[in-house]
């Protein structure tokens, strides 16, 4: 059987969803999403916390799975009996809050793990392609250092540099810069922007209100496990159409 | 299989949905309904290839043994070995005319329980699978009682007990929370009180105590007594002088290195010497006894040691900076917290120590498991080991699996234990 | 000032206690006589001993005797280790499966395992199992080449040739080149990435030359298989049924915690981890190896060492099934020849020995497995 494998069918929109739900348990987590990104597109959620946020960016590379509804990811639809998950994954990196760096690993080989191990790259492209990235990301100096020994920011930047090197198509961050100190919430932001004006297809959720500005190219409101509001965000920021949004936004800017 | 390309009614340069379409698109979202059983299984045990090949393999070796068990339990077995023998099995060689006084304390401890159990804040959720298994087990405790019990009045005093202990669940609902310091009280007398209940007013002597009774007995003294002890070594572990700290460590090392049933062996031998010799010698289940508190107060110096690093110097630096004494700081800051800490370590040594006391089978006291091999040796049940084992396996057994439950129960409530 | 002064009450009660002790003991053992020497490990035993790793007789001294007594002892903690451990990863993965069966197979184990004592469970698998199989005239037989009986077990065993010793040499060898293949498959696997497989090739260097060094020399050993005759086996490697109890029984009872252990040092693995490693779109066969096991081994190997230390300890109740072990011998020593002190302290060195011995050797593997998590 084939599978349908890239943009060669002529879907434009990189991650398209139809009406998602879930449940845990009793509770219904996700009310029937529907969106689409396009190539390219940075889309920033936001919302309020328990409102379905990480839950519904979660569905899309399948670390949970969805229960109704349908959700397409570069044309290829995620299902129960999707063959090689792990292939799909590899096209999508995701960028946790924690940061969920390995350990036991320097900052080169959490870098190198994934592109020796599933692409089967010899070590020396992976080591340079690591520090490539993280040149890229700005901490270079820091490649044979553990995480343990790195600062909150430097370990987000090299959780980006990680995902990067899976070369993917889309990029999915979870409240990236949550757990980080105030003054090192813009050194990962930066690279966040410059990956998006690199052309990448991003999905972030998160509460900074500024990089959504400056960096979306639409924002969308999660409330309560609905989508509640999506517009560009000057529109989305300045005149939001819907109560919700505007008791959101009132209550933090 | 599905088609996989974008789905027709998916226009790909169709606008964004609008508010609208999407409010009539949710509604009151039905709840999933839970998995029926053909779902179930196959999602658990057969849900690929390897899955299956386990599923079938466990499940045949499963069914070999319950076939084996159940053939052996109902068919080959002849438990009257056990029946026959049970007061050997409770209480060894305890003179007959005198048992009432172990019936006497264990109605008592049967009231205190049941007051604890019910003043006690955490309610088990009685989920329906709860119910089923302890109606299961209720019935199942009762055929076994009844078949085993020979005595009519065995056997109202057995119900008794259980009558008693539920009518007291009940009194301790309504009671509550306003119980809790007299009942610990209670408990902690109740210890030296059945003591004096067995031993004193012409009771009997230690050296006649057996049978799960024993184990019993010796499992509670040895735990009140090491707790003591073993804060006491850890103390002095800690300590600035080298004579306490070498002495608490050499102490520690040496207990715990050596095995238990070395010591009990060796422990007529050890007393005895140490004892000045004026004084009588006391029965030799004193001196097993004696060293085996002294092991466990090794263990329990241990975990109160591990309890005690896990508090952190701010807690130290706060009570100095507010004044207190070393040792108020210590009785009222440190320990506490430590030893709260280490309360699922404590627990599951006591039980260690429990299924330990079966251990005095090597200096002749008849516990439970000695009753049960000498019983499977004489003329008449001869070779009917499997029967006596499984029994007094079921009893360790029994109270091990509610110690370990109740301490399980105990660490999610508050909240601590190993993360 | 209260406090120096409590101090130096404490410390005088302790010394007046340890004195108090002292003299009781010195008194004690003047009253009986005892004189505190080692001599008497010298004179001959006298008694025979039913199973011994090394070699003995009742003419040998007692010190032999001692000697044969804590091999024994020691060799089923080895064997005993080496088996508890695999069955008890095998348990502690088997708790985390997905197939439910095996799950619940696995937690009922352990519960019912766990919670009865371990002598229970001693004397269950002697008395009530192994005493229970056939008698020697109907040993149960496997394919006629190994045999149970209720006198014991026997397996083909092996047996030494004229050029055993060459033999080992060749042995060595291809170990030797088995590393070095190993270590050119690694390099393979860095410069082009292809999967190494270097176990493999390793185990069939070894194997190979292992084979070469047999055909070369001729048959330097072969495998006996063991004879049933009327009164035992002959021939092939012999365990008796007391061996065989204490040897099950340990084996089992001490699998239910390492597999909890084992349960519990994934389980404490963040769950973050094992989803990074799976966003990376790593299978979960890799991300067990790469990522989860790594971290695992770090946490788990200290209570291990616990339970290797547990299960030494715990040889010493193989004196409920008449098994030659530490405790046996000794005990019959005393009864030969009195001298109770000096023995007891052989008794306390020997367990505290082993144990220090364990310790260091699981001291080090900790140390490899923390150096090698860091350098993957």
């Amino acid at each position: 059987m084939t599978e349908q494998q890239g943009s060669g069918n002529g879907a434009t929109h990189m991650i398209v969803a139809d009406n998602v739900k879930k449940w845990f348990g009793q509770f219904q987590a996700l009310h029937g999403i529907s969106m689409r990104v396009g190539k390219a597109e940075t889309v920033v959620i936001v919302g309020p916390s328990g409102s379905g946020k990480s839950t519904f960016i979660r569905t899309i590379n399948r670390l949970e799975r969805h229960d109704e509804g349908r959700i397409f990811v570069d044309g290829i639809e995620l299902t129960d009996d999707i063959r090689n998950i792990s292939q799909v994954r590899s096209e999508i990196g995701m960028v946790f809050q924690s940061f969920n760096l390995f350990p036991h690993l320097t900052v080169s080989d959490n870098i190198t793990l994934a592109p020796r191990n599933v692409r089967h790259w010899p070590k020396k492209k992976a080591d340079e392609k690591a520090m490539q990235l993280l040149e890229r990301v700005g901490i270079p100096e820091q490649a044979q250092k553990y995480p343990g020994q790195l600062s909150g920011g430097q370990q987000q930047r090299v959780a980006i540099a990680r995902a990067l090197a899976m070369e993917p198509k889309i990029m999915l961050f979870d409240e990236p810069t949550s757990a980080l100190d105030p003054e090192m919430i813009k050194e990962v932001l930066d690279v966040m922007e410059e990956l998006a004006e690199s052309g990448m297809t991003m999905i972030v959720v998160s509460h900074e209100i500024g990089f959504a500005r400056h960096v979306a190219d639409r924002v969308m409101l999660f409330d309560a496990g609905k989508l509640v509001e999506e517009a560009a965000p000057d529109k989305f920021f300045d005149s939001p159409e819907h109560e919700r949004t505007k008791a959101f936004l009132s209550q933090i800017l | 299989m599905s088609d996989r390309r974008v789905g027709p009614g998916l226009q790909e340069d169709v606008g964004i949905p609008t508010f609208d379409d999407r409010e009539r698109a949710l509604g009151a979202a039905p709840v999933v309904e839970p998995a029926t059983p053909a779902e179930w299984v196959r999602e658990n045990l057969f849900s690929s290839r390897f899955n299956t090949v386990i599923t079938l393999v466990v499940g045949s070796l499963l069914g070999f043994f319950l076939y084996q068990i159940s053939k052996f339990v109902f068919v080959t077995a002849e438990w009257a070995v056990v029946a026959n023998n049970l007061r050997g099995f409770m209480v060894g060689p305890f003179p007959v005319e005198q048992i009432w006084r172990v019936w006497v304390s264990a109605y008592v401890v049967a009231v205190l329980g049941g007051l604890s159990a019910g003043a006690s804040p955490n309610r088990i959720t009685w989920t329906r699978r709860k119910r089923v298994v302890g109606v299961l087990v209720a019935i199942v405790a009762t055929v076994l009682v009844v078949l085993l019990v020979d005595t009519m009045l065995v056997l109202t005093l057995t119900f008794g007990v259980v009558a008693t202990a539920a009518a007291m669940l009940f009194v301790g609902r309504r009671q509550g929370g306003r119980l809790r310091r007299p009942l610990l009280v209670a408990w902690l007398l109740s210890f030296p009180a059945i003591m004096v209940l067995v031993v004193g007013f012409g009771g009997v002597s230690p050296r006649l105590w057996g049978g799960f009774f024993f184990n019993l007995v010796a499992a509670t003294v040895g735990i009140f007594l090491s707790f003591p002890i073993g804060i006491l070594l850890a103390l002095g572990r800690r300590s600035s002088l080298p004579a306490v700290r070498s002495f608490s460590v050499v102490f520690i090392e040496i207990f715990r290195g050596v095995p238990l049933v070395a010591w009990l062996i060796f422990s007529k031998f050890v007393v005895g010497l140490l004892l000045p010799p004026q004084m009588n010698e006391p029965p030799d289940i004193i001196k097993a006894l004696i060293v085996m508190t002294f092991f466990s107060a090794a263990y329990v110096a241990e975990i109160v040691r591990g309890g005690l690093q896990g508090i952190h110097e701010g807690q130290y630096e706060a009570a100095r900076a507010l004044g207190l004494s070393t040792t108020r700081m210590m009785a009222f800051v440190v320990l506490p917290q430590a030893l709260r800490s280490t309360i699922p370590a404590m627990i599951s040594h006591f039980i260690s120590l429990y299924k330990d006391t079966a251990l005095f089978v090597a200096i002749q006291v008849t516990d439970l498991l000695a009753a049960a091999r000498r019983s499977a040796v004489g003329l008449q049940y001869f070779g009917r080991i499997k029967e006596t084992l499984l029994f007094a396996g079921l009893l360790f057994w029994i109270v091990a699996f509610s110690m370990s439950r109740w301490s399980q129960r105990l660490e999610t409530r508050l909240g601590v234990g190993i993360r | 000032m209260l406090r120096v002064l409590a101090q130096i009450l404490f410390v005088v009660a302790v010394f007046l206690v340890l004195r108090e002790l002292f003299l009781n003991a010195g008194f004690n053992l003047g009253q009986r006589n005892e004189d505190l020497s080692f001599d008497f490990m010298r004179t001959r035993a006298g008694f025979g001993i039913k199973e011994h790793i090394i070699a003995y007789s009742p003419n040998q001294s007692f010190v032999r005797a001692f000697l044969v007594a804590a091999t024994n002892s020691m060799f089923v903690a080895a064997v005993g280790i080496a088996l508890t451990t695999i069955l008890g990863i095998i348990i502690g993965v088997a708790r985390l499966s997905p197939n439910w069966l095996l799950r619940k197979m696995a937690q009922v184990y352990v519960e019912i395992v766990r919670n009865v004592p371990l002598l229970v469970q001693v004397i269950f698998w002697y008395s009530g199992v192994i005493l229970t199989i056939p008698r020697i005239q109907d040993s149960l037989s496997l394919f006629g080449i190994a045999f149970v009986s209720n006198r014991g077990a026997a397996v083909p065993g092996i047996e030494g040739g004229a050029d055993f010793n060459v033999w080992f040499l060749f042995a060595l060898a291809g170990i030797i080149a088995a590393a070095a293949v190993r270590r050119y498959r690694t390099k393979l696997h860095d410069e082009t990435g292809q999967p190494h497989y270097r176990f493999l090739f390793g185990t069939a260097t070894f194997l190979v030359v292992a084979a070469a060094g047999y055909l070369l020399l001729g048959d330097p050993f072969s495998i006996r298989v063991p004879e049933q005759e009327v009164r035992g086996y002959a021939g092939g490697l012999q365990f008796s049924p007391e061996f065989a109890g204490i040897l099950i029984a340990l084996v089992l009872y001490t699998a239910a915690f390492i597999g909890e252990i084992v349960r519990g040092s994934i389980l404490a693995v963040e769950k973050g981890q094992k989803e990074a490693a799976e966003a990376l779109g790593l299978r979960p066969g890799q991300q067990l190896r790469l990522v989860v096991l790594p971290q695992a081994m770090r946490v788990a190997i200290p209570p291990i060492n616990n339970q290797y230390l547990n299960l030494w300890k715990n040889t010493s109740l193989a004196f409920a099934i008449a098994f030659p072990d530490l405790i046996n011998i000794t005990t019959t020593m005393i009864n030969q020849g009195g001298a109770e002190l000096q023995i007891f302290s052989l008794v306390v060195l020997t367990y505290l020995g082993v144990s220090l011995l364990i310790s260091l050797v699981m001291n080090i593997v900790n140390r490899t497995v923390a150096l090698r998590g860091a350098k993957l």
